[in-house]
């Protein structure tokens, strides 16, 4: 093969994450190619919705979004564009449950100084005028929250890449991955073959065929999830720069879009995509709800409820797309113990966007110093590998479906957990 | 074969369209010997059918009734005049006022028909025509099996006609008004001739996204770009959001789907849900200063440069035209 | 007060759509399969009448082979009282549509029927208009507005010379275009009651209609696949381009 198709670090698949890691690796000095079987940005990214909301469930996960948007404002500078819009952010209870669990999270989020504090229901009301407050009894209000277009984040990650000289090859299909002596050499494509001693595979719903293309497993499932937008309505104006909120108990969140909101849900029973099934030219941008589809009742009922002015005679656009679950949600950044090379980076469940900033760095430090300044103990790619009950597809597409139907029903139990040092 | 070619005038003029649709009627009419004359309805239309008469022979059938062009009085007028003068093939140019009204004749003749056909063939088992199908994903070869065969025809298929050397002759039909009686009463006609089409009526979109700095530059580049190619002015999300382009100007997901004959976009990167809203349009332009923007894998041209540079020469070159 | 609302089943043509190898068909195997964009304009627009004015029986009819059953239940769930299903496996021109379309319009008796003003598959924009005329019907094509006054109809159409107005008696044939309105999504409520709405299946035999062809596709071929990304150096280069004989800003005559 030509000296051309070489390089340090193969990426499979131009989504947030990889982009976000090729734009790291490159900035060490690594020889990075891309390589995406479609358009950049055209898979999970191309559907999500943009939410960025820095607060979980653990200290350490939240403080690593933290140093997340801290990386996004550092993009913004060296892509010169201006793509975050901050609108702070809104978690409402209505059950005592759930009061609870706003409480500890507040409690969590000022231990480790993360800007964060209870708002009162008048204050809500005040911030939201469109949304219903009356069966609420507390919130809490995270101001440094926000959201972008995802679109605009993989573009400046792709321009900022390739400033520092990554490649990137779009409708370039990986098909094969070339694995000798239980070492990684490089990759295959219709039309060629690339080498490099690192390939990671960010493929997002298809990473797990891109694992099986190395006849190695990975535990994560292709998960259908909807959202609408409703288009802008005179007599109920939502201000661009109104609050997110997150309404764990009707499952759903949302965000202002275009004068319009963006309303989406966590099904209790999401739709599966078999990938391996879908046709080789599938195009995640052309997948179309039907209009009796079940999901879209659930979500438009979840809607209704919260934002009485929308029911199904609203006009509104629904956009459906695949996200990647795995059987605790949480991603899987890192190599596989039975081949050394192929680090999988995926999982990113409904926060693959919020992640992929401080996920590119976490991912560079692993590739090119064997570990990571962040606690990683939690997002290892080999947590289930050769666990039974985590090998047969359909174990874990049961696995997934159930943790994405789990997904924002749950009552969080948030902890202080000690550890996870935050960079710098 | 009788070739009859139904007119479409404002009362004044002929409309240019039914001249390239006369052209389709002439191929056919040479390649099988056949004729062909014009059918020009109206009720005050004898300017028309003159003007017309410089391309071919008129059938003129003037009366009251036919003051506007009502889909049941037009279609009784076509059938009538078809079958009274064994006419083998009804053509008339697509536009809106045809694909009301020939389905109705054809109904009424048989129901033979091809719609918006784009090429045709004559064979010896008898004409083909070719016919755009799935938002023209796919051309479908068609036949007509019985006669009248009735098609309508898309102008841009064809060249127009040009006039004969001497003018033909002008037949005048008379009709009974009972014929010509309609049930649709005309109300009014809301024309918009001086403001900017809607992106999603237009033939021609330009859009602008982010490069363009604030709504002067908007106007002056895009707006004016717009108005000398005769097309709508649309625009990016990230416009919108800024406040330099209106809500309805938006093209995407979230905003309009458009699919011109052209779509123009000025300093738009080609997000897919940009993309959403326009990647059906005929033939699509970019120009943006980043060779990389993805806008230029879905651009039929594309075109590296700033756009405060290339829109106003573009615009010097077509006002110069 | 009676409409009735033609429904086809058509494939998603936001999908990348090809014809086979052969020309034989279309390949429509990997693409879903939904109701017609402009029928369920036409359907919205009948149910909204519906919810107006209250005295309204809304019936979708569709003609086609088994899968016909989804978009009649797809109807039922945004609001149709009642679907009816005319079984029928061999595949129809507009012109035998319409005439089925007559037939159960004779036995149903409505006093409007709205449908879409062409199926996207054939793009055809033929069977609204061939069935007002078999019918003796007044017609409303590529409305953009709706309102129904007493045993009246004023109409909005889309014409290429701006908004046309309409005044005209029931019982008429309206065909929807797209600005007529944004179609919903059907609620829960809707999805649930549609599993007992009544779904009538008549076969085609039953009808007094004998199928005669009149349009026989021959073959068909994918539009010559696009070549994107196409680059040109200046401005001039540009203007040669759209002006070449064919192109969009070519000066016609
Ligand atoms: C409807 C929806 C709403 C969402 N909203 C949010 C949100 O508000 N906030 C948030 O943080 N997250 C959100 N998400 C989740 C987020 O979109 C994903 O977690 C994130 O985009 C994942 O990025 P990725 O790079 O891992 O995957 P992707 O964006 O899917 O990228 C993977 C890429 O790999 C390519 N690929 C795969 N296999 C191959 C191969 N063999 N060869 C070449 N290329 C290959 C694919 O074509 C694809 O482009 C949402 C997701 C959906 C579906
Ligand atoms: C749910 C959702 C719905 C959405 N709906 C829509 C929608 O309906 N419509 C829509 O458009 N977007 C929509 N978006 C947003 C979309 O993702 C993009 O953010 C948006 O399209 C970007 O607009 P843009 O191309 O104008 O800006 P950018 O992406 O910032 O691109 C600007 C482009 O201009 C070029 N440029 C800059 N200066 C110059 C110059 N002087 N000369 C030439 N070129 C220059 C740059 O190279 C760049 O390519 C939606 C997003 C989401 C998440």
């Amino acid at each position: 093969m030509t000296q051309m198709n070489t390089a340090d670090v193969i990426i499979i698949g131009a989504g947030v994450a990889g982009l976000s890691t090729a734009m790291q690796l490159a900035g060490r000095g690594a020889k990075v190619i891309v390589l995406e079987r479609d358009r950049v940005g055209n898979g999970s990214t191309g559907r999500a919705a943009g939410l960025l909301g820095q607060l979980r469930g653990k200290a350490e996960q939240t403080r690593m979004l933290v140093d997340g948007l801290a990386i996004v404002k550092e993009l913004e500078k060296l892509a010169d564009v201006e793509i975050f819009v901050q609108t702070g952010s809104l978690r409402i209870a209505e059950t005592p449950e759930r009061a609870e669990e706003i409480s500890a999270l507040v409690e969590m989020g000022k231990s480790i100084g993360f800007d964060i504090d209870h708002m009162s229901i008048d204050d809500v009301a005040r911030h939201l005028p469109y949304m219903r407050t009356d069966d609420l009894v507390d919130a809490c209000y995270c101001p440094t929250d926000g959201h972008l277009q995802p679109a605009e984040l993989a573009a400046a990650y792709l321009k900022v890449g390739k400033q520092r000289g990554v490649r990137c090859e779009t409708n370039t299909p990986v098909t094969g991955i070339i694995v000798e002596a239980g070492q990684v050499r490089g990759v295959r494509t219709a039309a060629a073959e690339y080498f490099a001693p690192v390939v990671m595979n960010a493929g997002g719903p298809w990473s797990y065929l891109n694992a099986e293309l190395a006849e190695t497993v990975l535990p994560t499932a292709a998960i259908g999830h909807y959202y609408l937008t409703t288009r802008p309505d005179p007599a109920n104006p939502v201000d661009r720069l109104s609050p997110a909120v997150r309404d764990r108990e009707l499952r759903i969140y949302t965000r202002p879009e275009s004068g319009g909101l963006i309303v989406g849900i966590y099904d209790a029973e999401p739709d599966r995509y078999d990938m391996g099934k879908l046709p080789a030219d599938f195009d995640m941008s052309r997948m179309k709800a039907a209009r009796d589809s079940l999901q879209v009742a659930q979500l438009i009922e979840a809607t209704h409820h919260r934002f009485p002015w929308i029911n199904e005679r609203t006009p509104m656009t629904i956009t459906t797309g695949i996200m990647t679950f795995t059987p605790d949600a949480r991603p899987f950044c890192g190599e596989m113990p039975n081949i050394q090379g192929l680090f999988h980076c995926s999982g990113f469940s409904g926060h693959g966007i919020v992640q992929s900033p401080v996920i590119g760095l976490i991912m560079s430090q692993l590739i090119l110093d064997g570990h990571s300044t962040y606690d990683v103990s939690s997002i290892e790619a080999d947590r289930y590998f050769d666990m039974p009950g985590y090998i047969d597809r359909r174990d874990i597409e049961d696995r997934c479906a159930a943790m994405a139907g789990n997904y924002y029903g749950k009552v969080e139990r948030p902890t202080v957990a000690a550890g996870g040092q935050a960079a710098k | 074969m009788k070739v009859l070619v139904i007119a479409e005038h404002d009362g004044k003029s002929l409309r240019a369209a039914s001249l390239s649709c006369l052209t389709f009627a002439q191929q056919v009419a040479q390649a099988t010997e056949g004729t062909v004359s014009w059918l020009v309805l109206g009720s005050q239309a004898t300017g028309v059918a003159a003007e017309a008469a410089k391309f071919a022979p008129v059938l003129l059938v003037e009366s009251s009734r036919l003051a506007r062009p009502m889909a049941d009085s037009c279609a009784a007028a076509i059938a009538n005049v078809a079958k009274n003068h064994n006419v083998n093939l009804i053509a008339a140019a697509s536009t809106s006022f045809s694909k009301d009204v020939l389905p109705r004749a054809a109904a009424l003749l048989g129901g033979a028909m091809a719609s918006d056909i784009v090429r045709h063939e004559v064979t010896a088992e008898g004409l083909l025509f070719d016919s755009p199908q799935y938002a023209g994903a796919v051309t479908a070869t068609v036949q007509l099996l019985g006669s009248p065969q009735v098609v309508s025809v898309r102008s841009s298929a064809y060249p127009a006609a040009t006039p004969a050397a001497a003018p033909f002759g002008i037949e005048a039909i008379a009709m009974e008004d009972a014929t010509l009686a309609s049930r649709c009463e005309f109300v009014e006609l809301k024309t918009k001739q001086n403001s900017r089409p809607d992106v999603t009526e237009a033939r021609i979109v330009v859009s602008g996204g982010r490069a363009l700095r604030n709504s002067a530059d908007f106007e002056g580049l895009v707006g004016k770009l717009a108005d000398v190619m005769g097309g709508a002015a649309g625009s990016s999300r990230a416009l919108v959001d800024a406040g330099i382009a209106p809500n309805e100007l938006q093209v995407g997901q979230t905003g309009k789907i458009v699919a011109p004959e052209l779509y123009v976009a000025l300093g738009i990167s080609g997000a897919v849900q940009h993309l959403a809203g326009m990647k059906n349009s005929r033939t699509i332009v970019a120009i943006n200063s980043d060779p990389d923007a993805p806008i230029f894998d879905v651009a039929d041209l594309g075109l590296v440069g700033d756009v405060y540079e290339v829109v106003p020469q573009l615009i010097e070159r077509l006002q110069s035209r | 007060m009676k409409i009735l609302v033609p429904t086809k089943r058509v494939p998603d043509t936001d999908q990348k759509i090809v014809a086979s190898d052969d020309g034989s068909r279309v390949n429509v195997e990997h693409i879903p399969f939904i109701i017609n964009p402009f029928d369920a304009i036409a359907l919205e627009e009948a149910v909204r009448i519906g919810e107006q004015r209250g005295d309204v029986e809304v019936v979708a009819v569709g003609i086609g082979g088994e899968g016909y059953e989804q978009p009649l239940r797809t109807a039922l769930a945004m609001g149709a009282q009642r679907a009816v299903h005319v079984r029928c496996d061999e595949s129809l021109d507009p012109w035998n549509v319409a005439r089925l379309l007559q037939a159960v319009v004779l036995r149903e008796t409505p006093q409007l029927v709205i449908m879409g003003k062409q199926a996207v598959d054939d793009d055809a924009n033929q069977t609204g208009q061939f069935l007002a005329a078999l019918l003796g019907w007044p017609q409303a094509t590529f409305a953009s507005r709706v309102v129904v006054e007493g045993d009246r109809l004023t109409v909005d159409r889309e014409t290429d010379h701006g908004i046309e107005t309409v005044r005209l008696p029931l019982p008429a044939v309206v065909t929807a275009d797209l600005r007529l309105n944004e179609p919903r999504y059907a609620s829960m409520a809707g999805i649930m009651k549609a599993r007992k709405k009544p779904l009538d299946v008549i076969a085609v035999g039953d009808l007094p209609v004998a199928i005669e062809p009149r349009l026989r596709v021959i073959s068909y071929r994918s539009a010559e696949s696009r070549k994107r990304g196409e680059r040109v150096k200046s401005v001039d280069e540009l203007l040669d381009r759209l002006t070449q004989p064919g192109a969009a800003l070519h000066k016609r005559g």
